[in-house]
């Protein structure tokens, strides 16, 4: 079975270039319910992921090899003695939205919102307003069922190998965790799993007190040993982790002191620290025996078992799983009734199906006909194809801001791209209002820069959106000595003896609407006299050619993370996913210090200054924010929009009911 | 008997000719063949937005034949700032100017903006491009005149019927040729590599070859048709050299100590080339349906491109745009159709068999 691991290893970067392609042609933002973007969390597992080892049958490797240093965590009182602990929010997710919505003022009734044609901002608001509610006591009805969908099936089912967005669909709700955020990205500890949650003056240590009423599907007690078991699992090499060993990696140890208390020790004391302690749970009685037989946690007998039945954490166990068809999952009684008391809120459905559909088009028919409950609409969904009786006789839609951008990014490492005159000259001569009215459907917004303009960490005085000025794109591109020598009608400039034309390749995967939006580009630049040739390419290659950095210009997009320091491999010199090759000490400075401030006003201003250098250099000309489209079954209740969709922030999906009939 | 070989020949031809005339449909098709090539060769001064010709500060121009290839295109209007847009700048520049325009202001390759034609409003986009008095077919969702792509599409569907098929139609004889003419061990590997190149799934290919190339361009698909649909060419060649070679006028030229090149080329030859057009016809036909298959699957000429199959690919996220789907699929079914036609009709006129079996 040891043999296997080589292989496996070997094969992570493999998962890990598909799952980054993901988030370059953005699937439905994945979110990670636990934490920081699962697009940037990635590229910071690749590095020691490529690091494959001979593939070998000898004993484990010495410790140091194991991923982490050995370290003797000192006794808890004389922790306790020095570390001036300061206490962290431990909250209820759903108890906050209660609270929340108490204050806010209702815009319509819900016979009202539900007769309403989303056809305009004033509709959407009031949709939002009446349908986003939470029950009042016995409204919901605790038998229901919701029919959702994936548009792929599961890797695993183990919640450590998460990686792409069906896991984070299904694991979420099977999966045991600590930590959560806000609807505005705030973080805290659940109460429904935490009593207690200090973290040390020095920002060093957190220590949490885990609650003494938790337990698995299988009846065990949930302790902080399993979570100072699953760091060791995370951390050892030899386990092909995809996604979660970012952040991680950023631990120093992490100790169980009794069954409850738990204490993280950190190696800098970073603001991103309340990400890293964030990270899903195994089941140490099962997996102990188990894990250092197989590492790759699914070869041997024992973990296929597993891999069929896991044993759960999380509100919901799976009890179903037909492979590429559906996967069913049911609230489990032990979760809210322990010991005959009932200890939590129980989860307002008691059985949720996910359905897997991977074309867009197939799952819209199967929402007018009623087989799912809810799904994401493309923006030609969204206004041409939910307008009619066969939609709105059963579903609602609705639309919030998400943070997901698109851009087109330029190889500062080619000679067309790399004076910033003419990146700037590319956002000028570039058409924004036609993209946005004629080929988006007037549904997004304009974006400037990395950061979303209504995140905290975007600069108080607002940035313009670039505008179409060809007479200044044609006086940057002069400037910078792109003039026609030549007399053929195509810009040039002599590069070490030679005159090269300005022509350069535009990549762009085969989805319509982008190759529309380069097209455009092509337009608009073959004004100006600049040639480009729109290159739709299949999406691995299109992922693989800018990881090499094998191009000259291609159009793509990111998922915002959690927190903006997710965003640094994008911008550092040398970055993983500094695709176009910027460099900018001053940006590698912000990010470092950015990292280290822990007062959020302060840290808002390293970034906003970020966002300002980045506008000033245009590495990207930055296009739009692509927003959430939703189309929810009538029956459906409770969504509520975060800037990462409505499901995967705290409470997200556990906010949703159904309506006694 | 070379002197009047020659002359039974172009008898052959002449008769094949009177009979192919008397067919109705087949002389309609050619028609509409016609008429597409002549589309294809003036598309430029049927639709576009550069002037067919026009006199600029003293100069006689013909900025149209930028549609043909950019470089023909005369520079002076690049320098002078026009930016693509010809009506106003200039009238603008040259108060002494004047110009003929193409037909139908339309651009197979933009939109139209507005006030570009003066008075005229830019046109629709999205969902809304119906077909109207100023765009005879709609627009896209871009909006891109459907009639100006699909006049400037003529050229790539002839194109590429033409051009395949001279590939394949020239591998295919002189491989059918050798074959049959010389037998044996030659006629053993021409046989065995058309067997094989039979196998070569040729959309898979294509797939994969545009996939690997750098800068895929129209001419790749072309040559990629050709070079794998020849066999059926080449077979029926091969039965024809095989069968001509034992007729006596053969053996006659070889009496008078003719080579076997002369006499592949001089005397079996045009006396083979009646069976062989047939097929050559028919690829044409099913040529095009490949390139509008390959671009309905996005794997066409790089946008923007106007051939009929990415008008085609256009409609398959919105199928109530039904301008995207009835006008190209119409000009592809008419073209398939008129080159299946003429190649009947010149089965019928050629094969004196067939003839006897209508009477």
């Amino acid at each position: 079975m040891h043999r296997w691991s080589g292989v496996e290893q070997g094969r992570r970067p493999a998962v890990s270039v598909i799952v980054a392609l993901a988030a370059l042609l953005l699937l439905p933002a994945c979110g990670r319910k636990t934490g920081d973007a699962l697009e940037e969390a990635l590229e910071n597992a690749r590095p020691e992921s490529t690091a494959a080892e001979p593939t070998r049958a000898e004993p484990a490797p010495p410790p140091a090899e194991r991923g982490t240093e050995p370290f003797t965590p000192p006794a808890l009182a004389a922790l306790d003695a020095e570390a001036k602990w300061i206490d962290r929010p431990v909250r209820d997710g759903l108890k906050m939205l209660r609270e929340a919505q108490k204050q806010e003022t209702v815009l319509a009734t819900v016979d009202e919102a539900l007769a309403l044609e989303n056809d305009s901002a004033a509709a959407n608001a009031k949709i939002l307003s009446a349908l986003g509610r939470l029950p009042e006591p016995e409204q919901a009805d605790l038998e229901a069922r919701i029919d959702r969908h994936v548009t792929g099936d599961l890797g695993s089912t183990n919640p450590i190998m998460i990686s792409t967005s069906a896991e984070f669909d299904i694991l979420g709700l099977t999966g045991f965790g600590l930590f959560s955020f806000d609807r505005i990205l705030e973080p805290f500890a659940t109460a429904e799993t935490v009593a207690s949650w200090q973290t040390s003056a020095d920002g060093l240590l957190d220590k949490v007190v885990l609650r003494d009423d938790i337990l698995w599907s299988d009846g065990r007690p949930i302790t902080a040993h399993d979570i100072a078991f699953t760091y060791t699992v995370i951390m050892d090499p030899r386990v092909p982790v995809p996604a979660v060993r970012s952040g991680t990696d950023q631990l120093r140890w992490v100790h169980a002191y009794d069954d409850r208390t738990l204490v993280f020790f950190h190696k800098e004391p970073l603001a991103t620290n309340v990400w890293n302690i964030n990270f899903p749970v195994l089941p140490k009685h099962i997996y102990e025996k188990t894990w250092e037989q197989d590492p790759t946690l699914k070869d041997s007998p024992e973990h296929v078992t597993l891999e069929q039945s896991p044993v759960s954490g999380g509100p919901y166990e799976i009890v179903e799983r037909k492979r590429g068809q559906q996967i069913v999952l049911r609230r489990r009684a032990s979760w809210a009734t322990v010991g005959g008391t009932r200890v939590r809120e129980e989860p307002f459905f008691k059985e949720i199906r996910f359905r897997i559909i991977e074309d867009p088009n197939t799952s819209l028919l199967a929402l007018k006909s009623g087989e799912i409950d809810e799904m994401i609409l493309l923006p030609e969904q969204w206004t041409t194809q939910t307008k009619g009786e066969d939609f709105s006789g059963r579903n609602t839609k609705v639309t919030a801001p998400e943070w997901v951008s698109f851009h087109f990014g330029w190889n500062i490492e080619t000679p067309f791209f790399a004076d910033r005159r003419i990146r700037r000259a590319m956002s000028y001569a570039f058409d924004h209002d036609a993209m946005l009215e004629k080929l988006c459907y007037g549904l997004y917004e304009p974006a400037v820069g990395t950061f979303h303009q209504s995140s905290w960490m975007s600069p108080k005085k607002k940035l313009e959106p670039s505008k179409q000025d060809l007479d200044k794109a044609e006086a940057l591109l002069d400037e910078a000595g792109w003039t026609d020598h030549d007399n053929d009608g195509v810009r040039d400039k002599e590069i070490n003896g030679r005159l090269v034309p300005f022509e350069f390749s535009m990549l762009v995967n085969q989805q319509p609407l982008r190759v529309a939006i380069c097209t455009l580009l092509k337009e608009n630049l073959d004004q100006i006299g600049v040639r480009v040739n729109v290159r739709p390419t299949e999406s691995t290659v299109l992922q693989q050619l800018t990881q090499e950095k094998k191009f000259q210009a291609y159009l793509g997009g990111w998922g915002a993370g959690t927190d903006p320091d997710s965003s640094e491999n994008i911008w550092a010199t040398g970055a993983g996913r500094n695709f176009t090759g910027y460099s900018n000490p001053e940006v590698d400075r912000l990010f470092a210090e950015g990292r280290r401030v822990l007062d959020r006003a302060k840290r808002a201003e390293k970034y906003a200054r970020i966002q300002e250098i980045l506008y000033e250099d245009q590495p990207y000309t930055w296009l739009y924010w692509r927003n959430s489209f939703y189309g929810f079954s009538k029956g459906l209740r409770g969504y509520v929009f975060s800037p990462r969709g409505p499901y995967h922030y705290s409470p997200g999906f556990s906010s949703l009911w159904m309506p006694r009939e | 008997m070379n002197a009047s070989s020659p002359i039974r020949s172009s008898g052959f031809w002449a008769e094949a000719w009177r009979r192919f005339r008397r067919k109705p449909l087949a002389m309609a098709a050619l028609a509409f063949v016609s008429l597409l090539m002549l589309v294809a060769g003036l598309a430029p001064a049927i639709a576009g937005t550069k002037p067919v010709i026009c006199r600029y500060k003293g100069r006689l121009y013909a900025p149209c034949l930028g549609y043909f290839d950019r470089r023909l295109e005369p520079t002076i209007f690049a320098k002078d700032k026009f930016r693509g847009t010809y009506p106003r700048n200039l009238v603008e520049k040259d108060p002494g100017s004047w110009a003929v325009w193409p037909l139908v202001f339309q651009d197979p390759y933009r939109s139209v903006r507005d006030d570009e034609w003066p008075g005229r409003p830019a046109n629709p986009a999205r969902d809304e491009g119906r077909p109207s008095r100023i765009n005879l077919f709609g627009t896209d969702q871009a909006g891109v005149d459907v009639f100006a792509k699909m006049v400037h599409g003529t050229t790539i569907a002839l194109l590429v019927g033409f051009v395949s098929m001279g590939i394949a139609g020239s591998i295919g004889i002189v491989v059918g040729a050798l074959g049959g003419y010389l037998g044996g061990w030659v006629d053993m590997l021409t046989s065995r590599v058309t067997e094989i190149v039979m196998c070569i799934p040729t959309l898979v290919l294509i797939l994969s070859i545009m996939a690997l190339l750098e800068k895929p361009t129209i001419w790749h698909t072309m040559a990629i048709i050709g070079a794998t649909g020849w066999t059926g060419i080449a077979r029926l060649t091969r039965g024809e050299f095989l069968r001509l070679r034992q007729s006596e006028f053969v053996t006659a030229a070889r009496a008078t100590g003719a080579g076997p090149v002369r006499i592949m080329l001089r005397h079996i030859l045009p006396n083979a080339l009646a069976p062989i057009l047939v097929p050559i016809t028919f690829g044409i036909a099913s040529a095009i349906l490949t390139e509008s298959s390959l671009s309905f699957l996005g794997f066409g000429p790089p946008p923007p491109s106007a051939s009929w199959g990415s008008i085609l690919n256009d409609a398959r996220s919105n199928l109530s745009m039904w301008w995207l789907v009835v006008f190209p699929g119409v000009a592809i079914f008419l073209t398939v159709l008129a080159y299946n036609l003429i190649g009947e009709g010149l089965q019928e006129a050629t094969d004196p068999r067939l003839r006897e079996a209508r009477k």
